[in-house]
């Protein structure tokens, strides 16, 4: 069995009764149905079917507090519920699992390891919204991710998790593997339901929402991986036992995906609210930072993000902290650059990210990922002129909140961050056309 | 766009907002930008198309919405009650520039080489905004393609389009109507980012029969077309109103004419949306080039010793006179008869049968050159049927639509779009009958393809499904049973070979349906046994009172046959029009009436001596060429007018250069009954003339004016249009007759004839664009029977049948799929009426390969 080399806390998680979602990702059995089962699983599938109402799910799973971890943290139960009661059309259950925030590989590790419990999960909410046909639709690039999801899908049918008449319940439901094309942008919802409909990946604009007007213009729920894969949990145990963890209005636990310039980078399960330095430093996580050099700046939630610098790391990582420190949990990518990393080639190689991946519909995001590339690719190549700093930051602003999906947003967050932490930087490397740090660090 | 009344979203039918400090009410469901537009304020869009879904690509259309923390785009922000939107405010001019400044970055500043340059949105908003210094200083993206067809960065990417993907600003609109409205997928967009690029479907051309209306949307010069590239600017020319000559629905349109040298340079549409909703099928757009073209008749020409020679109208004119007075002195006149196109104007369809009906006492005339065997009157079934009144735009809010024997993509380019409007936009349920597969399937819910001859036991089957479900209250209904065979579902199913359950769908759907459409069209016209379909259909329409709850049709066929029949340019009019007639002219010839069929048998029986032609190319079009030639032949005088040298003209003693009708101003009736004005935008080419002034001209050498005065021909024309020519429907249902169809031993295949979607009747080959889209005649069939014969697309296929063969190539469909061939008539290299025989109901044919 082949796994991906990624560091995990899942040895603490085993310990921790209140780490679920790790606890059995280091167990090369886990895969396989047997094991899965004899670990407790599909128990709260079938306790859902057999002896609850959907709408007692919805309500079980608002009560819970869980939020959306792929990036916008909208409250799982409130989305669900948005479902309209009446429609005579069919509904739609979609599991997002095109992970390619730059920084971010939480759900390849829940689905390479445990892909029983992304279906558990996959089931009851499709169960709670009335839905007997979900997709879910992968990162093309995760070939490891789809294999392990269609042997478990076959598995799963084969012991009657799926299929007709689940249970003897009379519930019917199927369960599609779609493999995406290689898109960012397929990682936002609508442009998620134009690939999976056939047509080219480009975000549509709302209202309609999916809810109302998903795929095929039908009601659609798009959830993540890591949300969908915590439903089990909170369906087996119950939403005060997981109110219990995290903070009050951040309930749960978050995967974290550690990257950059640490020790140990990897994916650590933690309760949220966090502290963020801790999980840089701790040696059962981050380890410090490699060389025991300073920390520069942080990343906290995925590339799209807005940078903390380094006197603002005593931070706790869930949703209302971070926004108050003036950035996001956004899907829990941190990513950590040490003193020595030249901030503008950081801010060339995430624009050059977004550039490509912009779907070319909407012209300020098509055209000002472009233009941004040209005139940070001049500072950094040492043909900056004066002006070009205020001049970026006139193109963020004419990006920002003008696009029809967030990806315009996601593209001049980050560099309007570092712009305001590090301008003394920005202009050094135009003023000397030369960079005001040592080294850059190649990234492996 | 909205629904005047949503019951889904409950309460008022319109909501109240503010714009820019005026009070605006609006239909619930009106976006901010129509809402703007609806009382003058103007929103600059680039994406934006009335007749598509809005996708706020662009994002120039901003406004400020109180209480909206960010910009809005107004295109896809749907008004609300109590809304107050700013459109000019600091906030909405920075952001629409900044947009502008996005779009200009990479956008080449070929302004005085692009043939936009002058109607371009682009380059009216930069003026408006005065950009006029750019902050980008790099260079700026250029795609090159490998396979460079022309100059500079452009790339042919049709028969008729040129793509310059450097000045595309992505608005989307060409690849969303090219989807949404049109069905076609030969073009999409590639690559992401800033180098995303429109371009043609890998290894496909954009050759759709719509292509022409993504070159007209292109907000700039990314799309061109070949016909309008480089000739001139769009200053230097006037526009003219006028209608399309090649399409029954009369598609409006405007000319782009340059007066000095009396040409046209291109066709816009005239948006009209009772009509045509803004599109034109390329057939509309392209046709002009039928004047325009050089291969013109320039002067009269008249047969001297067997060879037809160059003469001025003067000799013409005596020499028609001389031998039209010997045949009426020797034979009478009423062995002179005349066959008019029904794509003439009015006035001319006009003349033409009172100059025969008052000069010769003649009833002898028609204006239907290629259908087999039509009624010469109109107390028939086929009539009622065909007079029934139809809205175009009726199609859009039906709920149930039933294409019957008709291929609209071919023949009713217009329909076909409205049908998939109604399937895209407001969720109608189609349903497609036909002998062989078709297009507009795309959206069906249902497609039966029944088995070729049994049109009448199709409709037969439907009503008895009605009946057995017992889905309609028709009082009378247990009487249907008596009037058709076989008279159980089962057996009529098994009959024309659908599945009973099918039909069942199909019935209920009917009779469920709150608005229903059903569209006959040009195969039932064509059909010898029209009348036992006809009367299937009027038991149809009895059963389900389609009538009632919606529309039922024959669709007319050409540009103006609905003013053949209400100007009684058939043989036996209408009884109403002829009342009408015989009061404007003091009497009506009574005198025998043949209809084309008829007047063709008479000739060969020299009983008809003299013939008029105007338009027409009976020989071309009329079933079995042969014959037409013969009975030509036989005459002792015919004298044809017509744009080009045909066919036809060539067997005439006579012939007289015609103009076209962008030569002259005149009315045409669509196929809705709906008369349109077409003005005259050129002087008519070389020494052509309208067809109501050559009339004028051979009336006057009779010494019988046939109208003193223009106005005196024009109200008499408003007398007879109107005279109401709906025929009632028959008391009861009628009986459906058994239909003989003939087997032909060996030949296998049924033919049907058809227009290829380019093209219409004789005259469209003399248009070099349409050309370019198809160029000549084909063997459309599906791919396994072309294997089972061992052909492959493009080979020489032979085909016969037991009167004649042609060779045409091959052309493999995507939709046939049962023993069907199709061939197009409108090419003179391919005699495909050679093939017909008069008689039959089914053209029966076969096929072999031809050796190298």
């Amino acid at each position: 069995m082949f796994y991906s080399p990624v560091i995990t806390n899942a040895a603490e998680a085993v310990k921790n009764e209140k780490l679920h979602l790790f606890r059995f990702v280091e167990d090369s059995e886990q895969v396989k149905i047997g094991t899965y089962e004899a670990h407790g699983g599909y128990q709260a599938w079938k306790k859902a079917l057999t002896s609850m109402q959907p709408a007692q799910i919805v309500e079980e799973v608002k009560k819970s507090g869980l939020r959306g971890r792929g990036g916008a943290g909208f409250p799982t139960g409130m989305k669900w519920s948005f479902i309209p009661k009446d429609s005579p059309k069919p509904r739609y259950l979609i599991c997002n699992a095109d992970e390619s925030e730059p920084g971010t590989c939480k759900d390849r590790v829940l689905m390479e390891r445990d892909p029983h419990a992304v279906i558990e999960g996959m089931a009851i909410a499709a169960y709670a919204i009335g839905c007997h046909r979900m997709f879910i639709y992968i990162r093309g690039e995760f070939n490891h991710s789809i294999i392990r999801l269609e042997t478990a899908v076959k598995e799963a049918y084969a012991h009657k998790h799926l299929g007709k008449n689940i249970y003897g319940t009379g519930y019917d439901l199927d369960m599609v593997v779609h493999s995406g094309g290689g898109a960012y942008i397929c990682g936002e919802e609508t442009a998620l339901l134009n690939s999976l409909e056939g047509e080219r990946g480009m975000s549509r604009i709302r209202p309609p929402f999916p809810a109302i007007e998903g795929l095929y213009a039908c009601p659609t729920i798009v959830n993540n991986v890591e949300t969908l894969a915590s439903v089990p949990h909170i369906i087996n145990r119950g939403a005060d036992w997981y109110r219990t963890l995290g903070t009050e209005k951040s309930s749960g636990t978050k995967i974290f995906s550690l990257s950059g310039h640490v020790k140990r980078p990897g994916n650590y399960e933690v309760e949220l609210g966090f502290n963020l330095k801790k999980l840089i430093y701790d040696p059962a996580y981050g380890g410090g930072i490699l060389g025991d050099k300073k920390i520069k700046g942080v990343i906290p939630g995925g590339s799209s993000t807005p940078f903390l610098k380094a006197d603002m790391l005593d931070v706790n990582l869930d949703y209302e902290s971070l926004a108050q420190a003036g950035s996001m949990l956004g899907s829990g990518a941190v990513i950590v650059f040490h003193e020595d990393t030249c901030i503008v080639w950081v801010i060339l190689k995430l624009i050059h990210f977004y550039r490509h991946e912009s779907c070319g519909k909407c012209t300020p995001c098509r055209e000002g990922t472009g233009w941004l590339e040209q005139i940070i690719g001049r500072i950094e190549a040492g043909g900056g002129k004066p002006g070009d700093i205020e001049l970026i930051e006139d193109v963020c602003g004419n990006i920002l909140g003008r696009t029809i999906c967030p990806l315009g947003d996601a593209a001049v967050m980050p560099i309007q961050s570092a712009i305001k932490h590090w301008r003394d930087e920005w202009q050094f490397h135009i003023d000397n056309k030369k960079c005001m740090v040592k080294t850059n660090f190649e990234f492996r | 766009m909205a629904d005047k009344q949503n019951p889904e979203t409950g309460g008022q039918a319109t909501v109240t907002l503010t714009i820019d400090g005026l009070t605006v009410t609006v239909p619930r469901g009106y976006t901010v930008l129509e809402a703007a537009r609806s009382i003058g304020i103007n929103i600059p869009t680039f994406c934006w198309h009335p007749k598509l879904k809005p996708v706020g690509a662009c994002r120039i259309c901003y406004v400020e919405i109180e209480k909206f923390p960010k910009l809005q785009v107004s295109c896809a922000t749907v008004a609300m009650d109590g809304m107050v939107v700013h459109t000019n405010t600091d906030q909405v001019k920075n952001g629409r520039r900044a947009v502008l400044e996005f779009i200009l970055l990479n956008h080449p500043l070929d302004c005085p080489t692009c043939d936009k340059g002058g109607e371009c949105d682009l380059q009216n908003l930069t003026f408006a905004h005065g950009l006029d210094d750019s902050r980008f200083a790099f260079q700026k993206y250029r795609f090159v393609d490998d396979d460079m067809t022309t100059t500079f960065d452009d790339k042919r990417i049709g028969p008729e389009i040129i793509l310059n993907r450097n000045r595309c600003i992505l608005c989307y609109k060409c690849v969303r109507a090219n989807k949404e409205a049109f069905g076609e997928y030969d073009l999409g967009a590639y690559e992401r980012g800033n180098i995303t690029e429109i371009n043609a479907a890998p290894g496909r051309q954009v050759a759709n029969p719509f292509s022409g209306n993504l070159v007209e949307i292109c907000p700039v010069g990314a799309l061109t077309n070949t016909d309008w590239r480089y000739k001139i600017r769009v200053w230097l020319t006037k526009t003219t109103p006028s209608i399309c000559n090649f399409s029954s629905s009369g598609t409006n349109i405007l000319f782009y004419k340059e007066d000095h040298k009396n040409k046209i340079y291109r066709v816009t549409s005239r948006r009209n949306d009772d009509i045509d909703d803004g599109w034109l099928a390329d057939i509309t757009r392209y046709s002009y080039q039928v004047i325009t073209s050089d291969e013109r008749l320039i002067k009269p020409l008249i047969k001297k010793e067997g060879k037809q020679v160059p003469a001025t109208w003067e000799e013409a004119l005596e020499v028609i006179k001389k031998r039209l007075n010997e045949i009426k002195d020797k034979k009478g006149g009423v062995c002179i008869g005349g066959l008019a196109s029904p794509s003439l104007d009015n006035a001319s369809l006009y003349s033409f049968a009172k100059f025969l009906r008052r000069t010769f006492n003649s009833n002898k005339l028609d204006y239907r050159q290629d259908y087999r065997m039509l009624p010469k009157d109109t107390a028939n079934n086929y009539s009622i049927l065909a007079s029934q009144p139809f809205k175009i735009a009726g199609i859009d809010d039906s709920d149930v639509i039933v294409t019957f024997a008709t291929d609209l993509l071919r023949e009713h380019q217009n329909e076909y779009l409205r049908v998939r409007k109604a399937f895209n936009f407001k969720k109608a349920r189609i349903f497609v009958a036909n002998p062989y597969a078709v297009k507009t399937a795309d959206v069906a819910e249902l497609e039966m393809v029944y088995k070729v001859g049994t049109d009448e036991i199709f409709i037969n089957a439907v009503c008895l499904a009605a009946l057995e479900e017992n889905l309609v209250a028709c009082p009378d209904r247990a009487d249907l049973k008596k009037k058709i065979k076989p008279s159980s579902l089962k057996d009529a199913a098994e009959q024309c070979g659908v599945a009973p359950e099918t039909i069942k769908i199909m019935a209920r759907a009917l009779a469920e349906g709150k608005k229903v459409t059903f569209i006959a069209g040009e195969l039932l016209t064509r059909c010898r046994d029209r009348e036992i379909i006809a009367s299937a259909l009027c038991n149809l329409n009895r059963l389900f009172g389609l009538n009632r709850k919606g529309q039922i049709a024959v669709l007319a066929r050409y540009a103006n046959s609905m003013g053949a029949v209400k100007l009684g340019i058939s043989p036996e009019p209408v009884p109403a029009l002829k009342k009408e007639l015989e009061k404007i002219w003091s009497g009506l010839p009574d005198t025998e009436a043949y209809n084309t069929d008829t007047m063709l048998v008479h000739m060969k029986k020299e009983e008809i001596n003299g013939f008029i032609i105007m338009g027409a190319n009976p020989v071309m079009l009329y079933p079995d060429r042969e014959f037409v030639k013969e009975s030509l032949e036989k005459l002792d005088f015919l004298v044809v007018c017509d744009l080009y040298e045909t066919e036809t003209t060539a067997l005439a003693d006579v012939v007289l250069p015609l103009a076209g009708w962008a030569e002259y101003a005149g009315d045409y009736i669509n196929l809705e009954g709906c008369r349109q004005h077409a003005e005259q935008a050129l002087k008519p080419r070389f020494e052509a003339y309208p067809g109501y002034e050559i009339l004028e001209m051979i009336a006057d050498k009779f010494e019988k004016k046939l109208f003193s005065s223009t106005e005196e021909r024009e109200s008499e024309i408003d007398r007879l249009l109107k005279v109401d020519t709906t025929l009632p429907w028959p008391d009861g249902f009628v009986e459906v007759k058994t239909a003989e169809i003939e087997i032909e031993k060996d030949y296998p295949l049924a033919l049907f004839l058809c227009d290829d979607p380019h093209h219409c009747g004789h005259l469209t080959e003399k248009a070099n664009s349409l050309v370019n889209f198809c160029g000549e005649a084909y063997i459309e069939m599906a791919e396994e029977q072309a294997r089972a014969y061992n052909l492959n697309e493009g080979d020489s296929v032979r085909l016969e049948s037991p009167i004649g063969k042609i060779i045409v190539p091959l052309k493999i469909s995507e939709h046939l799929d049962n023993q069907v061939v199709l061939v197009p008539r409108n090419f003179t290299s391919h005699p495909v009426t050679s093939l017909l025989m008069r008689k039959r109901r089914i053209d029966w044919v076969r096929i072999s390969k031809v050796a190298e």
